[in-house]
């Protein structure tokens, strides 16, 4: 094209702009077109093995992890959505929702009792007895990664690692390292004292005992100052299981 | 004779193959002929007509068919000595004529199939049975990759660990043939073992298959890689509010949506499809939740309700965020809202902070107020909302200089903030009309609350 100057020339432009779009346009369909295509391939490959191993999936933990392991190696989360393929054919998605919903469930009761803290075991035994009508077996794995959906709505869902064991937390109050190490220590006894704490980690008095209200406060700890020496005992439900002493006096 | 190269599989009296310790029997064939193709001295003592073929995993064995015999014979073809399977033709002639599978065997010097032999030849499968023939070929393939035969070579303790099932596979405990009767404890152990065995496999199958699907996943993220960083660069186009393409680009998140692949919601697009509806559906849903909660509603409560009340095809905790926050793009009366503490919210758009601190102040100014102060709890009474976001709006008014915070032993409380009435210049000066005034008088009158 021959640039004219004028109107006429912007009007030339105009329409070459205009034409050079509506290719750009076609070859984007094109690769629509082309995406489309392949969706519908792999959305048949997909219901083939659904077909044939929707049950093994369901019934079988350790497949299910090794499923989710390939699916995070290749970039894609089957859990991501509801309306995506996965959930569709495989039913995993109302499998892991329907295990947010419980575990969400059962951290509101026991708040009352450990603050918001709970011990990922005790946890998934509590979600097992509630699921005992249904025969699908849940690993911890499953709880894992139910509790890593809900972290997106805020509340402060997550799990830490104290020591050697793994805490969910169900409320948005953060632990500083002081109050991780104190958990950590009460995991031999399920209680610490702050003696204990001065002595094990160095602490001044000071710092033991601020870092033990702070924790009583949210009511993660529990007083105890019963006992024949006087001192006072912090307990920790979240790492002592009291809810499986049941009717024991102590 | 035919048959005569290949060694005799022995048969029961009822015509049955008798099966060696371990072995399997995995699938039967009727009416194949097995032709082997090259020089006549091996090809006619090969040559097997119309037999029944029975796959194992160690061996092909061919029970001949013929009813004139008087006995019945059989031989078989060791899979160790199989040394290549050629891929199942299609073509326009194998679809009028029977499927043919070409299989190559190594043939020790003697002529004689079985063990490791020094020559090969090419034997071709004809399968003139109506039988399900590309079944049988993956079967075929699958025990011969299998090589159960080696494996039981090596020592006894098998515990596969090429299997990624955590439950070890019990196949090194024996397995009877298939003489064994089916009654008493022995029968029912043998049959938990069989069905162990079945799950096994088919879990091996299972893997398989995640591999091949898995492989094909990864195309799809490749291609959807690709579209996404069109869709995102999509807007840098100038002037580019052409409802087609928004539309596209809707489809275009639906379909990421549905591999798997979250991608994120641009300020111009609305996201997916299914995200709009979900967010239309969620602010009619949350009407009457949030006149029952006071006006606001913790988001993780809602995710709950809305679950329960599904029943199936429950939504997750990502679906629910996104269509949540594309609540600002419409015209709807709630909306989410988002504290310090990450807490989040769902509130009545008619519920605005300042209203609430409105109310939060006429509570704070309340005599016993100025002397106590103010928990969560109490608030949470008098503004009729949970107490976890009535401590949020707490905050949230202390944030802004409209109250001030006591931690005591007694716990966490609040007053309304003084200071600001406090001039610098002259601290003692306290002035008729405002707050401290009226707080002097409270702190100081004799019905004080020891």
């Amino acid at each position: 094209m021959r640039r004219r100057p004028g109107i006429g020339g912007l009007q030339t432009a105009a329409a070459a702009r205009d034409q050079y779009r509506l290719l750009g346009e076609n070859v984007a369909k094109i690769r629509t077109d082309l995406m489309k295509e392949q969706l519908a391939t792999f959305r048949s490959q997909l219901e083939d093995f659904a077909r044939k191993h929707k049950n093994d999936i369901r019934k079988n933990p350790a497949f299910r992890s090794q499923f989710h392991e390939m699916c995070a190696k290749v970039g894609v989360d089957p859990l991501a959505s509801n309306k995506g393929f996965w959930a569709e054919l495989l039913g995993i998605g109302d499998f892991y929702y329907e295990i947010g919903v419980q575990i969400v469930e059962i951290c509101l009761a026991m708040r009352a009792q450990n603050g918001g803290l709970i011990n990922l075991q005790e946890l998934c035994s509590l979600l097992r007895q509630k699921r005992k009508g249904l025969r699908e077996a849940v690993s911890e794995d499953d709880c894992l990664r139910a509790i890593s959906k809900l972290k997106v709505l805020g509340s402060g869902f997550e799990v830490i690692s104290v020591g050697k064991k793994k805490l969910v937390r169900s409320v948005p109050t953060e632990l500083n390292k002081d109050h991780n190490e104190i958990i950590e220590l009460a995991q031999a006894q399920g209680f610490v004292t702050v003696d204990e704490l001065e002595r094990r980690l160095s602490w001044t008095s000071g710092r033991a005992i601020d870092a033990l209200e702070t924790l009583l406060e949210e009511g993660f700890a529990m007083i105890d100052d019963g006992h024949r020496d006087g001192r006072r005992r912090y307990w920790f439900p979240c790492v002592s299981s009291i809810s499986s002493l049941g009717g024991n006096d102590a | 004779m035919a048959g005569a190269a290949l060694p005799t599989a022995e048969l029961t009296t009822s015509g049955r193959p008798i099966l060696l310790p371990n072995e399997i029997e995995c699938s039967l064939l009727s009416n194949v002929e097995l032709e082997p193709e090259g020089s006549p001295p091996l090809s006619s003592s090969i040559h097997l007509r119309s037999s029944f073929l029975i796959l194992t995993t160690h061996r092909l064995i061919f029970v001949s068919d013929s009813s004139a015999a008087a006995a019945n014979t059989a031989s078989y073809v060791p899979l160790a000595s199989v040394t290549h399977i050629f891929l199942l033709k299609k073509s326009i002639k194998s679809m009028f004529g029977s499927p043919r599978l070409k299989v190559q065997l190594s043939v020790g010097s003697d002529g004689r199939v079985g063990g490791m032999g020094t020559r090969s030849i090419v034997a071709t499968l004809v399968m003139r049975g109506k039988d399900d023939v590309e079944a049988f070929v993956d079967k075929f393939r699958q025990n011969w990759g299998a090589r159960v035969w080696e494996r039981e070579k090596e020592s006894e303790s098998a515990s596969s660990g090429s299997s990624l099932v955590v439950e070890s596979s019990a196949s090194s405990s024996g397995f009877d043939s298939r003489g064994m009767r089916v009654v008493g404890v022995a029968g029912i152990l043998r049959r938990e073992q069989e069905m162990w065995e079945s799950t096994d496999k088919s879990l091996q199958d299972a893997f398989q298959d995640l591999n091949a699907l898995m492989s094909k996943a990864k195309e799809m993220v490749m291609l959807a890689e690709k579209m996404r960083l069109k869709l995102l660069s999509g807007p840098s186009q100038a002037g580019s509010s052409n409802d087609e393409e928004l539309g596209s680009k809707e489809e275009m998140q639906d379909w990421l949506l549905s591999v798997g692949i979250v991608s994120p919601v641009t300020k111009e697009s609305a996201g997916a499809l299914y995200h709009q509806q979900l967010s239309r559906q969620l602010a009619d849903f949350v009407k009457i939740p949030l006149e029952r909660s006071g006006g606001m509603i913790n988001l993780i409560d809602m995710y709950c309700l809305f679950n329960r009340a599904r029943g199936t095809e429950l939504i997750s905790p990502e679906d629910l965020l996104r269509a949540c926050s594309l609540w600002e793009k419409f015209d709807v009366p709630v909306m989410l809202r988002k504290f310090d503490s990450g807490v989040m919210i769902i509130q009545n758009k008619s519920h605005s902070d300042e209203e609430v601190f409105a109310r939060i102040k006429l509570l704070i100014t309340r005599p016993d107020a100025l002397q106590m102060g103010v928990s969560a709890g109490d608030a949470a009474m008098t503004l009729g909302i949970a107490p976890a976001m009535a401590k949020e709006h707490l905050l949230t008014a202390e944030s802004r200089g409209l109250l001030c915070r006591d931690i005591s032993p007694d716990g966490f409380r609040f007053y309304i903030n003084l200071f600001p009435e406090i001039r610098t210049d002259d601290i003692y000066l306290v002035k008729d009309q405002g707050i401290y005034a009226t707080w002097i008088k409270c702190a100081s009158s004799p019905s004080r609350l020891q």
